[in-house]
């Protein structure tokens, strides 16, 4: 019972400060067009209004144009609840005075019960009185708790991003932190690389070596020692295999060695298919953008060599913004076809993995164009 | 033989020398980077040179541009140049001046007779070039490659590496005589005029896997 008693008291007094602000918003109206004004003042009432509610104060920032939506509802509700929670507490203040004390007023201006009644009597005065002490008091307990929340909760409604902002400000906070993730990812590609290369393949190579001189100076016949040897020879040199290849894949050593640019430039030279390298001024790129955008590349010119009966390829590659768009494009027989082909499949998989989009178009009869587009921020 | 070594991992290093000598190879000088080898071909006159491609102080290619260095300022200096990945872009501007050169994998240094038989080759002014190598050139030309035979890949795949005949013929158990006449099926197939040189049918080889017929 007392909760619903501190409730109400918390409405009331929630209502009244509305019927207040209410009133300063359409005086001030014209000020508060600006967001310097209109920011705070919107933040007071949500965080007042949330505080009502039990929840938690949110922090998110308040985008100017809610206020279109925001200053009418407040003042449309605002205005006629605050209203009615000064009235029913006036009225009941009223008939707390005049139940005892009706008789002190001068004879002829005797007080009113419902704006209507003259107290002229004991009699009206408890009977008027109680009547209108008890409304008045149903109406601040049922009534007002109901306004206040209905105001508080449109107010944080019309102060709350949309699904479709609140998307938007989460794909911007996304594609920011995403920047940051390539490129921590690509130093730490680099630095592994480095760190295999210099460190675990180097020891292995090593290791290798003196098992090879070992095997070497053992005599004849040492049975179970020279096949353990060997044993452990073997084993070294597979190990030292894979790991080159998941060196390879992971981060291509030329890439460390040239660059993206670099790197692009040789590939083209080398494969069985003539090929022409055009490259825009491409920027930092990202090292992992770099490892897809390369293997992207080394693939097609290998499909293209393997497949296609071109005689020559171009491969373009262009910055854009933030995008890196590569295109390979040959003169030959077409016919590639995404599904089967587990070259574009491969390079398909590396290129989403990056969020990345691959376009292959080739008609039967040629040419084939295969276009790749990797976001680098 | 005389070995000068360029090699920055002391781990490498030291190995490959226990290696050598164990064959009864000499090395006069281990340089750490690109300077200090080309001083010390300079001061030796090797009979052949070990080079590691990542060098100090960038470790990207220094290796294979000392070594085109050190056979411009030694003609005909025989460069075995080792890395651990193989890059056939790398191969082809080694290869640009065939004489005496090789480039192999590091992995490959651990099979000892067949390394120094590499190094031995280089040396005598012949080619050794990493099998990887010669795979990847292969799988970049599959059509004319595959009118040929299992057989006569394996044999081209070895002419490419740079072996003789007599090395085919014992590697895959088979008569000189058959090792001669299988290349002669891969010349005609492949439309290039036999020769006897190792390393000139590693040159028709590249040639013909680089350029579209």
């Amino acid at each position: 019972m007392g909760q619903r008693w501190v409730r109400t008291r918390r409405a009331t007094v929630y209502l009244f400060t509305t019927l207040g602000t209410a009133v300063m918003t359409v005086l001030v109206l014209p000020l508060l067009w600006h967001p310097a004004l209109a920011a705070p003042w919107a933040r007071w009432h949500r965080d007042r209004a949330a505080r009502l509610r039990g929840q938690p104060v949110r922090s998110h920032p308040i985008l100017w144009r809610w206020s279109l939506r925001w200053l009418p509802a407040q003042v449309a509700i605002g205005l006629p609840a605050g209203v009615l929670a000064v009235l029913c507490v006036g009225n009941l203040l009223t008939a707390v005075v005049v139940i005892p004390a009706w008789w002190m007023f001068p004879a002829g201006e005797p007080p009113h019960l419902f704006s209507e009644v003259a107290v002229t009597s004991w009699g009206t005065a408890l009977v008027v009185g109680l009547a209108q002490l008890a409304s008045m008091a149903a109406v601040a307990y049922w009534v007002l708790p109901l306004l206040a929340a209905l105001h508080a909760r449109v107010t944080l409604a019309a102060l709350a991003p949309s699904a479709a902002e609140k998307l938007t400000e989460r794909v911007a906070v996304l594609t920011r932190t995403r920047t940051g993730v390539l490129e921590a990812h690509g130093a730490e590609l680099r630095r592994i690389e480095r760190d295999l290369h210099d460190g675990t393949q180097a020891r292995l190579v090593a290791i290798a070596m003196r098992l090879a001189v070992a095997r070497q100076a053992l005599p004849d016949g040492a049975g179970a020692v020279a096949d353990l040897l060997r044993e452990a020879h073997e084993g070294t040199e597979e190990a030292m295999t894979e790991l080159r290849e998941v060196i390879r894949t992971m981060y291509p050593p030329i890439l460390a060695d040239h660059g993206l640019a670099g790197a692009l430039r040789m590939v083209a030279g080398r494969g069985g298919i003539p090929a022409t390298v055009d490259l825009g001024d491409l920027g930092p790129v990202p090292a992992a953008v770099e490892a897809v955008a390369y293997f992207a590349v080394t693939e097609a010119l290998t499909n293209v060599a393997k497949h296609s009966h071109a005689s020559g390829a171009t491969v373009a590659v262009r910055r854009t913004g933030d995008l890196l768009s590569i295109e390979v494009r040959d003169d030959g027989i077409g016919g590639a076809d995404e599904r089967r082909g587990t070259g574009l499949t491969g390079i398909n998989r590396r290129v989403q993995a990056l969020d990345g989009t691959l376009t292959v178009a080739s008609p039967i009869g040629g040419p084939t164009e295969i276009l790749v587009e990797l976001p680098c921020g | 033989m005389r070995v000068v070594i360029a090699e920055d991992n002391v781990l490498l290093s030291s190995g490959l020398e226990l290696l050598l000598r164990s064959k009864g190879l000499e090395v006069v000088a281990v340089a750490t980077d690109a300077r200090s080898f080309l001083a010390a071909v300079d001061a030796h006159h090797p009979d052949v040179t070990i080079v590691d491609v990542r060098l100090p102080p960038s470790f990207r290619d220094e290796g294979i541009r000392a070594a085109l260095q050190a056979r411009r300022d030694h003609p005909g200096l025989p460069v075995l140049v080792l890395s651990q990945y193989v890059e056939v872009v790398y191969a082809a501007t080694l290869l640009a001046a065939p004489n005496g050169i090789g480039y192999l994998l590091k992995d490959r240094v651990s099979r000892v007779d067949e390394f120094v038989d590499a190094l031995n080759r280089v040396a005598s002014g012949g080619t050794a070039l990493d099998p990887e190598v010669v795979a990847r050139l292969l799988t970049h030309r599959s059509d004319p490659v595959a009118a040929l035979t299992r057989r006569e890949r394996e044999i081209l795949a070895l002419m490419a590496e740079g072996h003789d005949n007599t090395t085919i013929a014992s590697r895959l158990v088979i008569t000189d005589n058959a090792v001669h006449k299988h290349i002669g099926n891969i010349f005609s197939k492949l439309g290039l005029a036999p020769t006897d040189s190792g390393h000139r049918r590693v040159l028709a080889v590249l040639a013909y896997l680089n350029t579209q017929s």
